[in-house]
């Protein structure tokens, strides 16, 4: 699947549907269907197994889902009120365009704000909670809001997938699409290991899939692709920015969610070495993934993350360098054929 | 003509204050079917004048009407490169710096190694991974953000330079109920409504010489309408701009109703013009709302007004919502009602409109 493809379906935290969709046929025409499941808490599954049946259990975890909005009520004037699913500051979200819903029935609606004209020396001090925001999609009154965009319908930010300067694309789901890409190119290549790639759900909102699809594969060895905040633009001092576009894969030695164990830690970095891929150390400790979960199931496992750099995360218009999205694709690539 | 494809239209046409050359361009050809000739003046005014077509008595000339509508859109301009090749932002009119983390942008790089080159920008925005509660209770401030090109600092260096100009990236939406949100809305979404009086205009007679003017600097104090009032010397003038529709959190006296063309009194407008607009509009049963300015009303109006000898001035207002973000929301019938108002009130104007405007 094209990465601009994976990148404009809809599938915000439990609503991850038409990606799921999409990635499940892929991973069918690829695998066969036998080997390809979505389990019950919505996770897709795909088992590639190798020629040496003692081989370690791999599992390569990227997350479908995106942060988004929710709507949770509609005003008397027609006006959505909404919430956030997953961690979004809500100074990214005044005047940004976003689909309320998805498929051939979403709707266009614009976060809007009073007019500085209007605003008091105060409001313009006052950050607008999410509380205060609300979608407007052109709706007269509450009864056409409510039929229209009824309570649960999930929102996403409409950002076009857009490449620009070098290398660089824009999009609002590069996390974690970018692992979700990669574990689809990575379908195709050989592998020293029994490998289970879990495309999972509910990510942004504590990890929810991973725990189950871990249970299920009992992983010796859990590999995590993500799209992980970088820091790097701007005036920002060296030590605060987390990882640099264009340097290559960030490799993880220790984040909110868990510690890499410093074997893995380590053989990653020599892998990356050996291979000659561009890659650098997560200088920070930020974020969590679904590391945690896969370390701690059952007798629990080693665990490593490996992530694309992106700058402006969690807001409607992230941008990553696809040269490290390609770094990510090579270490992994090259690990499996240790 | 139809409003919604004139809306995305518009949308996608740049012209910060003072830089309308793209833009004034576009709007010459969309009046050019239309009237007896268009002409773009040293300040990018577009002046597109409809001669009279119904005679006046013997030994007087046709009264000179001037429409005004503005076509500059408030923008940012490049005022520091970082080392690290992102930009800081200024300023061309007043930019609410809410609506910018997260943004996309076009940076207009006029005078690099390319030529004139369109880039794409993103403005920064911190991960919320790092923020700390501190944080999350400022808003960001311009001065503090800077866009994002993508491309290395050399490059940057080479073809971005201090002043060149940025705007908002807004296309437009549409959405329920005929309603529709873009950038620039303020105030090209009132030319539209010039353009649909000139329309109706083909088919109706008038005595008056109908300037159609789509000015140029307006955001930056109505510079644009100024001279563009001189050259013409108008004997009436009719201000076309945007206003506040209410939103859950506005004072309801300081806005106007989202689904009608609203007709603003007060001093620096002419009252019987007023009445006169207001009569048409009942005869006609185009729906307004009548609004106030105690002094300024931050348009056109307020320098036409006063040009050469003065001019009687009317203001008929479109009502919108999110005014100067980039996602600026109106009713595109609101924008239909208003050129039929227009083009009504041009047709009806008789020779006696002026005799006295002021008993």
């Amino acid at each position: 699947m094209e990465l601009k493809t994976l990148c404009e379906l809809p599938g915000i935290s439990g609503r991850e549907e038409p990606v799921r969709m999409a990635i499940y046929n892929e991973c069918v025409e690829k695998l066969g269907k036998e080997n390809v499941t979505i389990d019950r808490m919505g996770n897709v599954i795909a088992h590639k197994k190798c020629a040496d049946e003692n081989a370690k259990r791999l599992m390569i975890a990227g997350h479908m889902d995106e942060v988004g909005l929710m709507v949770i009520s509609a005003t008397e004037d027609g006006l959505l009120k909404v919430c956030a699913i997953g961690g979004i500051d809500s100074r990214v979200l005044v005047s940004k365009r976003v689909k309320v819903g998805y498929g051939e029935n979403a709707l266009s609606g614009v976060i809007g704000a009073m007019a500085i004209h209007q605003q008091t020396a105060e409001d313009r001090k006052h950050v607008l909670p999410i509380e205060q925001l609300y979608v407007d999609i052109g709706a007269k009154d509450k009864a056409e809001a409510e039929s229209v965009a009824p309570v649960g319908t999930p929102i996403i930010f409409e950002t076009p997938f857009t490449l620009f300067g070098d290398h660089k694309v824009l999009a609002r789901s590069l996390d974690d699409r970018v692992g979700c890409y990669t574990m689809l190119r990575l379908l195709d290549d050989e592998t020293n290991y029994d490998t289970w790639f879990a495309f999972t759900c509910q990510e942004e909102v504590g990890c929810r899939g991973a725990y189950g699809a871990a249970f299920r594969i009992q992983p010796d060895i859990g590999l995590v692709l993500e799209g992980t905040a970088s820091n790097d633009a701007g005036d920002i001092p060296e030590h605060e920015q987390i990882c640099v576009l264009g340097k290559g894969v960030a490799i993880s030695f220790m984040d909110h969610a868990s510690i890499a164990q410093p074997e893995m830690f380590k053989t990653m970095l020599a892998v990356a070495q050996e291979a000659g891929v561009p890659h650098q150390v997560k200088m920070a400790v930020t974020g969590g993934n679904d590391g945690g979960p896969i370390q701690r199931t059952r007798i629990g496992a080693q665990t490593c993350a490996l992530s694309v750099p992106c700058r402006y995360i969690h807001s409607p218009s992230t941008v990553c360098d696809l040269r490290d999205l390609d770094a990510q694709y090579e270490l992994v690539k090259a690990f499996l054929q240790k | 003509m139809d409003i919604m494809n004139f809306l995305k239209e518009q949308a996608v046409q740049h012209g910060p204050s003072g830089h309308e050359y793209e833009v004034a361009a576009w709007f010459k050809k969309q009046f050019e079917p239309l009237c007896d000739s268009v002409t773009i003046d040293p300040l990018y005014n577009v002046i597109a004048l409809k001669k009279a077509t119904r005679p006046v008595s013997d030994g007087k000339r046709a009264p000179r009407v001037m429409l005004a509508a503005h076509q500059d859109e408030i923008a940012l301009m490049v005022a520091d490169i970082l080392p690290d090749g992102t930009l800081r932002m200024g300023e061309v009119g007043g930019v609410d710096p809410r609506i910018l983390p997260a943004s996309t942008v076009t940076v207009h790089a006029r005078q690099g190694k390319n030529g004139y080159e369109k880039l794409l920008g993103v403005v920064g925005a911190m991960p919320p991974h790092l923020l700390s509660d501190a944080d999350r209770q400022n808003n960001y401030k311009r001065e503090d953000l800077f866009v994002d090109l993508g491309l290395p600092a050399e490059e940057v260096t080479a073809r971005v330079h201090v002043g060149d100009l940025i705007t908002l990236n807004g296309p437009a939406r549409e959405l329920l109920n005929g309603r529709c949100a873009a950038k620039s809305m303020d105030d090209r979404a009132c030319g539209g409504a010039l353009l649909q009086a000139a329309e109706r205009l083909q088919t109706m007679t008038h005595i008056c010489d109908v300037y159609f003017v789509i000015t140029s600097q307006e955001e930056v104090g109505a510079q644009g309408a100024t001279s563009a009032a001189y050259g013409i010397d108008p004997d009436l003038g009719i201000a076309l701009d945007v206003t506040h529709a209410p939103l859950p959190s506005s004072r309801p006296d300081t806005t106007s109703p989202l689904n009608m063309p609203a007709l603003c009194c007060g001093p620096y407008l002419q009252p019987k013009v007023f009445a006169r607009i207001r009569d048409t509009a009942k005869a006609h049963s185009v729906e307004v709302s009548i609004d106030t300015a105690s002094r300024r009303t931050y348009t056109d109006g307020d320098a036409l007004q006063i040009v050469r000898a003065g001019v009687p001035t009317a203001l008929i207002s479109v009502p919108l919502k999110y005014m100067h973000t980039s996602v600026e929301l109106l009713d595109t019938n609101v924008i239909r009602e208003s050129g039929r108002l227009l083009a009504h009130f041009l047709s009806e104007l008789d020779e006696g409109w002026d005799n006295d405007l002021w008993s």
